[in-house]
């Protein structure tokens, strides 16, 4: 589970080099849009020499490939990266048929990636509770650009038009518990911007954000972290457990049973794995 | 009264010009100072040999330097910073003990103690009254502060001021015209532009941001940000970044800090006017708001090299400083910091204040990438020392921090960190990782000269390149 | 046939031009030659053994680039001359 999702793009070495240094919880390197069509096989290279050579524990990495219609090119990317030790791929304009389609490939291939999918179009988004529930897939993570060019709108700070679209991912990720990895803010130096968009979807129930620039990981990890509340009440909740040697009690009023024991153990790890535990 | 030229020929008229004399000029115009050439072209013409140069720092656009350097008129060059064609002539042809490198505080110390022997000293000022009172922070030239030029008017046997603004009398005055011999007015003192040196800005790099996250996080881990505390930071963009971190974190923590000292930008100007910090103690200004802020804001003070650094004066502004934040181009295992050359004998700068700064300050941080592109920052050793390791503390990098041994306090302060602290061995090991372990650099060539301390100790010698 | 031109000048990157030649050739201009300049040559010829080629004139200009990025650009222009070189 990560609070961030930082997408790097494949075919810059000043950037792949230092992809362990943002503080991101994950780092996506990018062969889809970021890469130009004649630098594809570019940044498939870089990515396979440099992940060869250097090896980073603390860090999920991903691979966004190139969507399955274009299928040279999705079928290079797999082959280039299958090898790799990564921690799975992203896969964009993510839809049941496409992923229909991966999933024959990965079998044929044998390859066990999970799979993070990119809901931008209106389909998929209508969509989202088959996908979300499909064994492969990891989590949803929204493309909104590209989602409100097929709305034929344009993407406000506001966000109302795409309200839905996030609710809509939100509610199948956490049926399926899947992650729910909101939209990168586009806009690289409106660190005012970011925040309120951020705080807007940590609200809505997403676990994570994506961002297109290492500057935004900070405010992003500020919002969907857990809080200091939160951590405070799950630590009352495990000492009470501890001290009563109890898994069912009664804590200022309210009932604690397991699930909720489990939720705050779960809870204070993902805060010590994020250093804001104290 | 003082004797008003309007005509160059008219003062050198005036002037007693020997060969092996010594003149002086300050750097506030940097590289738009016109009046650095002027001088330097007359006595190009005038052919005087065996020159005693004392500018307290070389820009590009120093010319005449260049020309009297290539015409054999030069004996030795003192100065703080040099770069530039100046810089690199000398990589290549300076001659055996042509070149001393001095601090700020040490040139101010340097004048004080007679060490540095100046004939004339020509003093750029933006605005000068008919009493030889002037200013920095007026004029159509403004610079600001003249801080680095006050020793000068004081020590030098013989001082002419030059300008492009006279007034009948000036209320608010940075030198007080008492030593000044002579006011030689033109046309244009030079570039405004250029004055400014238009490089001040926040880095946005992603790792520069990081340096300053991991440098703002250990200022607070070792609890630095307290009421009254001072602060000094440089114009990197590093350096800013962090400044405005802390910026934030007085804000949050409603933090009123003393006093910054040193290079003043806009960055610290928001700062003083929005009640941040008590006081600017200036000695340059960086940019235009920090000239603007000096002409208005009386908590805005522009103090001597004197006041600012010398080390043999007990009342020193820096005595008191907390923390200083500074840039490094190189740094050795011993935590020497070389910021004068490359690796290669290039010159590429100088101490400025780096040396007094982090003498003085009660910690100093190094904000440097620990790689810049292949080139890893820290070597086994410096190829020219800037800075004694003993005077620096903590060395901040995108991939974790070093403290100095030496430094138990501070160690022991930081005994439970989460922050990533390492020996300065492991960074180095962490950038070889990456960049493979450098080949063994070229021999050095023939000595030009030295880097002096600001107490007047040689602690490096300067060699040709070729 | 036109050479082949790989990479790109920013930081941390190189160009690499590959030119039909009748024997290997390395030209190397490098901002760290100086401290790196033997082990680019290293990569080179490392990875043009590695894919047995022995006609070509490399020209790398280099702006800090790590082994991994030369040897990355290096194969694909291989690659790509290897492509040219079929149609031609």
């Amino acid at each position: 589970m990560s609070r961030s999702y930082l997408f790097i793009p494949g075919d810059v070495p000043r950037m792949l080099q230092n992809l362990d240094v943002f503080d991101a919880d994950s780092i996506i390197i990018d062969f889809e849009d970021s890469v130009a069509i004649d630098q594809k096989d570019e940044a498939r290279l870089l990515t396979q020499a440099f992940l060869s050579k250097h090896h980073f524990k603390e860090l999920d990495l991903y691979i966004r490939v190139n969507d399955v219609s274009q299928k040279t090119l999705f079928e290079a990317d797999m082959q280039a990266i299958k090898a790799l030790n990564i921690h799975g791929i992203v896969l964009p304009k993510v839809t049941l048929e496409a992923l229909d389609s991966v999933d024959a490939f990965f079998d044929r291939e044998n390859i066990t990636f999970p799979i993070i999918g990119i809901i931008e179009t209106p389909l998929a988004v209508l969509e989202a509770q088959t996908i979300a529930k499909h064994k492969r897939i990891q989590g949803l993570l929204l493309g909104a650009e590209d989602l409100t060019k097929d709305l034929g709108t344009t993407r406000t700070l506001d966000a109302e038009e795409i309200l839905f679209a996030r609710s809509q991912i939100v509610f199948a990720a956490k049926a399926y518990q899947k992650e729910a990895i909101d939209t990168p803010y586009v806009f690289v130096r409106d660190e005012a911007g970011l925040a309120v968009d951020a705080q807007r979807a940590a609200r809505l129930g997403f676990t994570a954000k994506a961002s297109i620039h290492p500057n935004h990981v900070e405010t992003i990890h500020h919002y969907f972290s857990p809080s200091k509340e939160a951590i405070h009440e799950a630590k009352r909740i495990v000492a009470q457990s501890k001290k009563l040697n109890s898994m069912r009690f009664s804590l200022d009023g309210s009932m604690v049973d397991k699930p909720v024991i489990d939720r705050a153990k779960a809870l204070l790890k993902r805060a010590e794995k994020y250093g804001v535990l104290s | 009264m003082k004797p008003i030229y309007y005509n160059l020929n008219d003062l050198f008229k005036t002037l007693t010009l020997f060969d092996g004399m010594g003149i002086s000029f300050h750097h506030h115009l940097r590289n738009g100072d016109a009046i650095t050439n002027l001088i330097t072209t007359e006595f190009h013409h005038r052919n005087l040999k065996k020159l005693r140069l004392f500018p307290s720092a070389i820009f590009p656009s120093y010319h005449g330097i260049l020309t009297l350097l290539k015409a054999d008129q030069v004996d030795t060059i003192t100065t703080n910073y040099l770069n530039g064609p100046v810089a690199d002539y000398f990589a290549k042809h300076g001659k055996p003990n042509s070149l001393k490198m001095q601090t700020h505080g040490g040139r101010a110390r340097a004048f004080i103690e007679g060490e540095n022997k100046v004939d004339i000293a020509f003093v750029t000022a933006p605005t000068v009254d008919r009493e030889g009172r002037a200013s920095g922070a007026q004029g159509k030239s403004a610079c600001g502060s003249l801080g680095y030029a006050i020793e000068d008017v004081h020590y030098a046997s013989t001082v002419v001021l030059i300008t492009d603004n006279l007034v009948d009398a000036l209320d608010h005055y940075q030198i007080d015209g008492t030593t000044v011999d002579a006011i030689l007015v033109v046309e244009s003192l030079g570039d405004a532009r250029g004055i400014v040196s238009g490089t001040t800005s926040i880095t946005n790099d992603p790792v520069g941001v990081k340096i300053a996250r991991n440098a703002t996080n250990l200022i607070q881990e070792l609890g630095l940000i307290k009421p009254g505390f001072s602060f000094q930071s440089g114009a990197g963009g590093i350096s800013l970044r962090v400044t405005e971190s802390i910026k934030t974190l007085l804000r949050d923590k409603n933090i009123t800090a003393s006093f910054f000292s040193g290079g003043i930008t806009k960055y610290h100007v928001d700062m003083l006017e929005e009640g941040l910090v008590k006081t600017l103690y200036d000695v340059q200004c960086f940019d235009l708001d920090a000239i603007k802020s000096i002409d208005k804001n009386p908590q805005h003070k522009a103090i001597s090299a004197n006041d600012y650094a010398n080390p043999n004066n007990p009342h020193r502004i820096i005595k008191d400083l907390d923390i200083v934040i500074l840039g490094a181009t190189e740094i050795d295992l011993d935590f020497n910091v070389n910021v004068t050359t490359d690796s290669y004998n290039t010159i590429i700068g100088g101490s400025g204040g780096h040396s007094d700064t982090a003498t003085d300050a009660f910690v100093s941080f190094i904000v440097t990438p620990l790689m810049k592109a292949r080139t890893p920052i820290i070597k086994e050793r410096v190829n020219t020392i800037t800075t004694l390791g003993k005077h620096i503390d903590c060395l901040i990098t995108e991939r974790g921090i070093a403290i100095n041994p030496r430094r138990h306090d501070l160690l022991e302060q930081l005994k439970d960190s989460h922050l990533d602290i390492v020996s300065i061995e492991t960074l180095m090991a962490r950038a070889h990782h990456y960049t493979g372990s450098p080949q063994k650099t070229q021999p050095k060539k023939q000595p030009i000269g030295v880097v002096e301390d600001r107490d007047g100790t040689i602690i490096d010698t300067l060699y040709t390149k070729e | 046939m036109k050479p082949i031109v790989v990479g790109s000048l920013e930081s941390s990157d190189c160009l690499i031009t590959l030119t039909p030649s009748k024997t290997t050739t390395i030209t190397i201009e490098s901002i760290v030659y100086d401290a790196f300049g033997d082990a680019i040559e290293q990569v080179i010829k490392q990875t043009l053994k590695h894919h047995g080629l022995h006609d070509v004139h490399v020209y790398v200009q280099d702006k800090g680039a790590l082994d991994y990025a030369i040897e990355a650009r290096l194969t694909s222009a291989i690659k790509r001359y290897r492509s040219e070189a079929d149609e031609s």
